[in-house]
């Protein structure tokens, strides 16, 4: 069988089930696809040996439930003995002393990593354009952007270099970059993945998760890597998240909400259009839409900079070149800012009027949630105002990955599950639907996605490399 | 002029626990190989998580409430930021806003010493400075990293040396009866420095100075004498007093027994304190609060008044409060009896010949100590000594052992006067001498004694003596 890194996760699954291919035929396809099209993506930062994955593929013990499969890992996940950089070269040459839980949970469930994907330097950005080792590229069209900071862990899915990808989420690293290459990306619950060996960024809602080529396959993928983690005080304290196997046959009953603030004049008139489009979808599955007032996400834009801004600087102080090898002066641009207005806004004198009412109005934003989801059972929108934007575009733009995520910020700040999917394109790129649900909520919301998407064809689409 | 001494003291106590304060790793780290208790999460590796020790918490609420603070039911764990090289991840977590303990106060030589707080931190890595391969160099050594630490802040309610002297002591001693340190100032288990200024003629006030590197009782007693000295003569020479900007630090030099110059001008140093956001906020109820309250020893103040009950000097209370596994080995002795004059008799027994050995509470037998006790008339003071001695060491009733070895003083007169005629009898000469200097019947009394082996009450030996020689 040629091509089976073409397959989604359920695919490979089955192939390997039934003999119709090995693992190590399905990974070496996946080095294979790396070797022809990475040169013009740059998804990863560094690539497993290939005879190591191999010789992995062969000994893995075929009932385990991610037996064989090829993954690829965002490089701010750390896995003993590679490479770890965040995509800076503050730390191009160290080398991670111990495996984060999501990953050793993919490793334990019998998946065959194969290399680290690109991202924005320590997640700072929306673009993967921060790299310090060159942007990525998006599958659909080179010239543009994958978006970020998950960035290369979504161009790899969407350009078949894997059959499924770990990214994180700050607000919008999981959901944007999958929306502008045309897949799946599921942000869950803060605290639903643990995050002890991730390199933290803004450590109150980094949230690690799945990026695949169906909703389906990331909901399976989620169901291996959620968990309670003793060694990470805010993750949840359930055992697991089930998977939910049964798909629902409509939507009868459901309330899905459409907040008239996720239009916001710098949209783009296709991504309207398509979101409109998934609203009538939903509609004649049998959901009522309720149009929605909510809270401007603009405050949200306010309080994530300044939140974020204050936990970088406080996280990124360990790197001080005593200990990982390069010093300070390896900070890009982009962190530096991060550094300087965190640390201003942390300092006596501002702290109140700062971080503080930043705490203040996320609290409002909570609530705000909490009142809406009296209403209605999910909220949809738009995942990005706009599609991939050109190679570039970050360029003297300091705030832009705020505006980029601004309709998920707030859904970030309190914490809420989200899914991004394919619902429509405009000149050649796709666009993405995002489906929030409350806290905890993530069985719904896959459940809703995967409905939309038996419904449609966008996720069966693939760029042409 | 008058001179007022004001003192507050910061007390740091790292805790015994198996754990460290985020992390599995093995606390212990006095003479341990450097950085062989560590893990990612201590050595602030990327991605690695701090999660508290629930002990710890249990500890500092269990301290707070022994010095008599307020328990704050939410709580939550704060980042202090700063570099060091000892501080593997640039901040402390450490606590500000909502300490676990606030507002206590405990009685300090008849003076009331309020406690600001008692909060939970975590102790930091150590600088090794040393020659390796003829350079100078420092080593870091992160087994100290994350060890689980109380801070106890005074108010600054102190008015001499001595009374901070005892106020430590105060506190070492309620943090060893309630288990939770060994507060060892030599091991650096617990560790303080003090803040010492002076009030002018109930007017004015020298600059704060914070006293550094004071690593025993006696240097804390005699930095802070050092200390109000030489703020009264600069307040003499000069008339500088205390502003926002003129706190300094001095460290202490115990060879030379003096104060230097460490730091000036400290501006408050800014380290951008925000909650800790890989910690949630931690919450006590009420039932937690008073289940920990439950478990709390009797504590030295009560123990002395208990003590000072049974008719015992306020000294004798005192020294047997002072340890709690020591006092706990006397009241085992003490076997709950109310007889004073058996307390008493025990007291003198622990705070005399027991007190020289090092005890183990298994090995005490109350009975052995009522039965000397109600035979203590027919043994001599220093039998009772030896006594008690053996009869701990070999586990061996003390009336056997008195039996066996003759110890027991002989009363019956007629037996004494049977022996004391024999030796009138056989030293005429002695009798003669005693006849012109009744001061030489000393002698005599030794032949009897010895005649006896020891067991004639020599008292009744000397009157039976003078009776017969009459």
């Amino acid at each position: 069988m040629p091509n089976l890194n073409k397959l989604t996760l359920k695919e490979a699954l089955l192939g390997i089930k039934e003999k119709k291919f090995t693992a190590p035929e399905l990974v070496s396809d996946c080095y294979d696809r790396i070797a022809a099209v990475d040169h013009q993506l740059n998804s990863f930062v560094t690539i497993v040996d290939k005879e190591t994955a191999l010789k992995q593929a062969q000994k893995v013990d075929p009932s385990l439930p991610l037996a064989g499969i090829p993954v690829a890992i965002k490089d701010n996940f750390l896995i003993e003995g590679l490479r770890t950089t965040a995509s800076s070269k503050v730390l191009d040459s160290y080398i991670a002393q111990y495996t984060s839980t999501v990953v050793q949970k993919l490793i334990s469930a019998g998946a065959i990593v194969i290399g680290k994907t690109n991202m924005d330097a320590w997640a700072h950005g929306s673009s993967t354009e921060t790299s310090d080792f060159g942007p990525t590229k998006n599958p659909w069209n080179t010239n543009h952007l994958p978006g970020g900071s998950s960035g290369g862990s979504a161009a790899a899915v969407a350009a078949d270099e894997c059959i499924i990808s770990i990214g994180s989420e700050t607000a919008g690293s999981i959901r944007q970059p999958s929306a502008w290459c045309g897949i799946v990306g599921l942000k869950p619950t803060y605290g639903r993945c643990s995050r002890y060996g991730v390199i933290s960024m803004a450590s109150s809602t980094d949230s690690p998760g799945p990026i695949c080529k169906t909703v389906d396959d990331s909901a399976f993928v989620l169901s291996i890597i959620a968990g309670h983690d003793p060694n990470d005080a805010t993750s949840i304290d359930q055992n697991s998240w089930l998977y939910p196997s049964q798909s629902i046959s409509d939507l009868k009953g459901l309330r899905l909400g459409l907040p008239k603030a996720y239009f916001p004049s710098e949209i783009k008139t296709e991504v309207k259009e398509a979101t409109l489009r998934a609203a009538e979808t939903f509609k004649k599955l049998g959901a009522e839409i309720i149009e929605l007032d909510v809270l401007d996400p603009q405050y949200a834009i306010a309080v994530y900079t300044v939140l974020q801004r204050s936990e970088v600087s406080s996280n990124l102080a360990r790197f001080t070149g005593v200990r990982y090898g390069n010093d300070r002066s390896f900070f890009a641009k982009e962190a530096i800012r991060r550094i300087m207005l965190g640390t201003y806004s942390l300092s006596s004198g501002y702290y109140d009027a700062y971080y503080l009412k930043a705490q203040k109005v996320r609290t409002l934003i909570v609530d705000d949630f909490n009142n809406q989801f009296k209403k209605v059972d999910a909220i949809i929108g738009p995942t990005s105002p706009t599609t991939a934007l050109p190679l570039g575009a970050t360029q003297g733009q300091a705030m832009f990955g705020e505006l980029e995520d601004m309709l998920m910020e707030p859904s970030s700040l309190a914490g809420l599950p989200g899914i991004s999917i394919p619902c429509g394109f405009a000149n050649g790129l796709p666009i993405g639907l995002q489906i929030t649900g409350p806290q905890l909520s993530e069985d719904k919301i896959v459940n809703i996605a995967r409905l939309f998407e038996s419904n449609t064809d966008y996720h069966l689409q693939r760029p042409q490399l | 002029m008058k001179v007022t001494p004001i003192i507050g003291l910061e007390v740091h106590v790292e805790l015994k626990t198996k754990s460290k304060m985020f992390c599995g790793c093995d606390a212990s780290h006095f003479h341990a190989q450097p950085n062989t208790h560590t893990c990612p999460v201590c050595l602030g590796l990327p991605g690695a998580l701090p999660v508290p020790n629930k002990t710890a918490c249990d500890w500092d609420i269990k301290l707070g409430l022994a010095l008599g603070c307020s328990i704050n039911r939410n709580s939550f764990f704060e980042r202090k930021n700063y570099f060091y090289p000892d501080l593997p991840k640039g901040y402390q977590i450490t606590q500000l806003q909502k300490p676990f303990a606030i507002n206590g106060k405990i009685k300090v030589d008849g003076y009331d010493i309020r406690i600001n707080r008692a909060h939970m931190e975590e102790d930091t890595g150590k600088s090794v400075h040393m020659t390796l391969d003829g350079k100078d160099v420092t080593l870091l050594d992160y087994n100290r990293s994350g060890v689980p630490l109380v801070e106890i802040v005074s108010e600054p309610d102190i008015p001499s040396a001595q009374v901070a002297k005892s106020y430590l002591n105060k506190i070492q001693q309620i943090v060893r009866y309630i288990g939770i340190s060994d507060a060892d100032i030599e091991k650096g288990s617990m560790r303080c420095e003090p803040t010492v200024n002076l009030c002018i003629d109930d007017k004015y006030f020298t600059p704060l100075v914070e006293i550094k590197n004071v690593a025993s009782l006696t240097g804390v007693l005699n930095a802070i004498e050092f200390e109000i000295k030489r703020q009264t003569q600069e307040y003499i020479d000069s008339n500088i007093v205390k502003s926002d900007t003129n706190k300094t630090t001095r460290g202490w030099d115990a060879d030379k027994s003096l104060t230097f110059l460490q730091r000036e001008k400290e501006g408050s140093a800014d380290y951008r304190y925000f909650p800790e956001p890989d910690i949630p906020p931690i919450e006590y109820s009420d039932d937690e609060i008073e289940a920990i309250r439950a478990s709390l020893p009797e504590l030295p103040d009560q123990k002395i008044a208990r003590y000072k009950s049974y008719n015992l000097s306020d000294y004798d209370a005192n020294l047997l409060a002072d340890d709690a596994v020591f006092s706990a080995i006397f009241e085992k002795a003490l076997n709950n009896s109310t007889d004073f004059e058996f307390a008493k008799f025990v007291t003198n027994l622990f705070i005399g010949p027991l007190k020289t050995i090092s005890l183990e509470i298994e090995k005490i037998n109350p009975i052995f100590f009522k039965n000397i006790f109600e035979h203590k008339k027919e043994l001599s003071s220093t039998a009772i000594k030896q006594l008690i001695l053996d009869s701990y060491e070999t586990g061996i009733d003390p009336l056997e052992i008195a039996k066996s070895k003759n110890l027991f003083q002989v009363s019956d007169t007629g037996k004494i006067e049977e022996i004391a005629k024999k030796i009138i009898a056989d030293n005429p000469k002695a009798v003669a001498d005693y006849q012109k200097n009744p001061l030489s019947i000393g002698f005599l009394i030794g032949q009897l004694m010895r005649a006896s082996a020891g067991s004639a009450n020599p008292q009744l030996a000397k009157e039976i003596l003078e009776k017969l020689l009459k």
